[in-house]
């Protein structure tokens, strides 16, 4: 009994293994909570923001780069709408506001236009261009007006001796924390938010 | 048994072991600033037009390049227009022009200037003073902070393979931020900035007034990324 438990442990093992490190097949691309500080956009008064909807309008929706040696997608681990959706609410939170789902006093909605991931093979040498373009839709959430269309981009550029997901990820992760920088230090989107109805103040 | 668990042990750490490596570094500690009101901002050392055409070394110039490349007859009437077109550009970057003339687009002076007007549009400080060099005596003692800005590299870059392969227009930029009397270092950052826009090599070649204009906007959109940083820095660690 013992003896015939030993390949199937083995296996199991083997199995865990294979399956911790299938993650790095896409790239888990994030925008971490301690990269993000309180900017510009923390000058207003707290909002309750609701993300209503972040759409993905890019043209190639299947994946976010091929890789030069073999045309393989490159693909994210999660959805790119994911990805920004999830680095909004780092923002949004870490700047004050209450992400909240329903009745917020900002509505933002977000349009993925361009994740992409270029890689460009040279003698010895392979750069790293990641873009993120996203636009984004500030809405009164009480009178339903529209405050402001913003659009942020974030370009990472990086030379490595070696090909590695790794790097790709970090570039990919570089541009997305730039475009957010971006983001919390608009003036236009602070003014959008410090004109949008509050739920204190008179209609 | 023991061997088994052993054997087992031994499995399993080596197979996190793998994934683990992947773990990002930790960040380190932001010192905030904002307390800093009064800024000087001078423009330091040397600025190269540079094609990284990312086939050999980076960081060579147009005429390193065009000796080796195989692109060369296709970068040669591209290098003359640059010249052309963008000379003046060059000679007129030094460091008695960049602060003297606001109108100008030396690089160096393009960045500091987009820099400055973008730290002022933020209004998170209360005084933003562009200097041809370090201030001195009154000049200094007015200042809460000086930054150093430097553009080592600008030009055009491969961004994408393909048929044609398309450039775009970059600018590496480095600031740094010490606070006057004290020297401490509070802030500094390398920016690696390329322009959204991508395009064949011939747009660039045929036509020397869009290609300066591609030029000017890389910078004008560096010293902006540049300011947005310095400000989304400021209250780091709070």
């Amino acid at each position: 009994m013992r003896a015939a438990a030993l390949p199937a442990l083995l296996s199991l093992a083997t199995l865990l293994g294979v399956v911790g490190c299938a993650r790095t097949v896409g790239l888990d691309v994030r925008y971490p909570e301690a990269a993000a500080n309180r900017a510009m956009l923390a000058s207003v008064g707290s909002r309750r923001v609701e993300i209503r909807s972040v759409t993905d309008r890019r043209i190639d929706t299947a994946r976010i780069g091929s890789k030069p040696d073999n045309g393989k997608n490159v693909v994210t681990s999660r959805p790119v709408t994911d990805v920004v959706r999830e680095a909004l609410l780092v923002e949004i939170g870490k700047n004050g506001h209450a992400v909240v789902i329903e009745r917020g006093d900002v509505v933002l909605a977000a349009d993925v236009e361009e994740f992409w991931l270029d890689t460009v093979t040279g003698y010895g040498t392979t750069q790293y261009v990641g873009k993120v373009v996203f636009a984004l839709t500030v809405i009164d959430g009480r009178s339903g007006d529209s405050l402001a269309t913003r659009r942020y981009i974030g370009i990472k550029r990086r030379q490595v001796d070696k090909p590695a997901d790794d790097v790709a990820r970090e570039v990919m992760d570089a541009a997305l924390a730039r475009s957010m920088r971006d983001l919390a230090t608009d003036r236009a989107l602070v003014a959008a938010f410090a004109r949008a109805t509050t739920a204190a103040a008179p209609r | 048994m023991r061997l088994m668990r052993m054997t087992l042990l031994v499995l399993l750490v080596g197979s996190l072991w793998g994934c683990a490596s992947s773990a990002p570094p930790p960040q380190p500690a932001a010192r905030p600033f904002d307390n800093v009101r009064r800024l000087a901002v001078v423009v330091t050392g040397d600025s190269r037009l540079t094609v990284l055409e990312h086939s050999a070394e980076p960081g060579r110039t147009f005429d390193e390049v065009l000796s080796w490349t195989p692109y060369k007859s296709l970068l040669q009437p591209l290098a003359v227009l640059l010249h052309k077109g963008i000379n003046w550009l060059l000679e007129s970057d030094s460091t008695e022009a960049a602060g003297r003339d606001l109108a100008g687009i030396a690089p160096k002076a393009a960045v500091s200037i987009a820099f400055a007007q973008a730290l002022a549009a933020s209004e998170q400080f209360q005084e933003i003073r562009m200097l041809e060099r370090e201030p001195v005596g009154e000049d200094r003692r007015r200042v809460d902070a000086i930054v150093r800005l430097s553009v080592p590299a600008w030009g055009i870059v491969r961004v994408r393979e393909g048929d044609p392969d398309l450039l775009s227009g970059f600018a590496d930029v480095r600031a740094e931020m010490v606070i006057r009397g004290t020297g401490v270092l509070v802030w500094e950052k390398a920016e690696d900035v390329t322009d959204p826009e991508r395009l064949p090599l011939e747009s660039f070649r045929k036509d020397s007034e869009f290609t300066r204009h591609h030029l000017l906007d890389v910078l004008t959109r560096a010293g902006e990324r540049l300011a947005n940083e310095l400000v989304y820095a400021r209250s780091a660690g709070r």
